[in-house]
């Protein structure tokens, strides 16, 4: 996945490159991404940017006194769809990271996190509107350096989320989730590849790969 | 550190430039919002001179309010000079008319000696209320507006404080 490293104390970070590798995870196993509720913010939010770049222009063009009226309406519309945005983002979208189907079978994720627990929350959301909120060390996928290891993160999603599960059988029941092993990292820092890895069935993660 | 932008799907880039233009956007709108609700052109201004001292000094920013048309003498005003875009702080010294005759007035600093004849434009011997006062002062707050004159005497602080503004929205991603 990412070459680069981040701080491993930087749980903003570690929620950013975790919610990252799930979306691009999730594309490699051919989940169409629905980007709806995204798309929906993105027109509210660019069109108040207009209103007021609009309203900019009109008022450097022609001054204050002709352009009264026309601001007065300007700002209520902008506070208007602020508000709707403001809505959107807290109350819709709710740390929405994923959201997308595969197979008919639809799948929504979502992802939070708590101040001072390096902890990684998802909720998972299924075609039967159905919400259960798992929960995971950022540990398990993260190296002491902060480098992000994909395989654990696939493992771990493969096995406690069904629709993923299937998607991806190979990473299925190898998860050692509340292990106390830390993945090291490989050499040169660069992570495993993506679930294909066959020939590491039953080694235990602690010993580095040759 | 900018490679975390680099890996960023294209919406999601999006989200984060939309996160800077909105800062920028709702800063403008605000001020906007200001002036339609105090029905002046520039509802916050800095003291640029020390005309009014010891009343206002250099640097001061000044509340205005311009729903009161009835302006009495000894009121503070901020004006422009027609053909100038300086706005001047200066009191009300004078009035004429009112009432059912457009409001004039003459104006004088605190620490001139001379009032604001020499300073209107030729040919203008008093202020118009409705026309050349931007707003009374309402309110002030003492050398915050400092800010303002190093932003106008320095234009290069300007883009570089933008620049960092921008650096720090877009790259952050809470």
């Amino acid at each position: 996945m990412s070459d680069s490293h981040i701080s491993p104390y930087s749980l903003n970070d570690l929620k950013n490159t975790t919610d990252d590798a799930l979306g691009n995870y999730l594309r490699g196993l051919h989940f169409k991404q629905d980007n709806s509720k995204l798309d929906f913010r993105l027109a509210i939010g660019y069109t108040a940017v207009v209103i007021a770049a609009v309203t900019f222009v009109a008022d450097y063009k022609l001054g204050w006194d002709a352009t009264k009226n026309g601001t007065a309406v300007a700002v209520a519309a902008y506070a208007v769809l602020n508000g709707v945005f403001t809505y959107w983002l807290y109350f819709v979208e709710k740390g929405l990271i994923f959201e997308g189907n595969r197979e008919g079978r639809k799948i929504s994720l979502a992802s939070r996190t708590k101040k001072h627990t390096p902890t990684y929350f998802l909720t998972v959301t299924s075609s039967s509107n159905q919400s259960r909120e798992l929960e995971c060390p950022f540990t398990t996928w993260f190296t002491e350096d902060g480098y992000f290891v994909a395989k654990p993160f696939q493992q771990w999603l493969a096995s406690t989320v069904d629709v993923i599960g299937g998607a991806d059988v190979k990473s299925v029941g190898k998860s050692e989730a509340e292990s106390s092993v830390v993945p090291e990292a490989e050499s040169n820092g660069t992570p495993s590849a993506s679930g294909a890895d066959a020939k590491s069935k039953g080694t235990k993660r602690s010993k580095k790969k040759g | 550190m900018f490679s975390s932008l680099a890996s960023l799907q294209p919406r999601q880039l999006a989200a984060q430039v939309l996160n800077f233009a909105l800062v920028l956007s709702t800063a403008f709108m605000l001020w906007k919002g200001l002036s339609v609700f105090t029905n002046s052109s520039s509802p916050i201004v800095v003291v640029l001179s020390g005309s009014m001292e010891p009343a206002f000094e250099r640097g001061d920013l000044l509340f205005l309010w311009n729903r009161g048309m009835d302006t009495q003498v000894g009121e503070i005003v901020v004006y422009n000079v027609r053909g100038k875009d300086i706005p001047i702080v200066h009191r009300v010294v004078r009035r004429f008319g009112g009432g059912s005759a457009p409001l004039q007035l003459l104006t004088k600093g605190d620490n001139n000696a001379a009032d604001d004849t020499e300073l209107y434009a030729r040919g203008q011997d008093y202020l118009e209320r409705s026309k050349d006062v931007v707003g009374s002062v309402v309110g002030y707050v003492p050398f915050v507006g400092y800010v303002t004159i190093l932003l106008s005497e320095y234009p290069w602080l300007k883009t570089a404080m933008l620049g960092f503004m921008a650096l720090t929205v877009v790259l952050q991603r809470e």
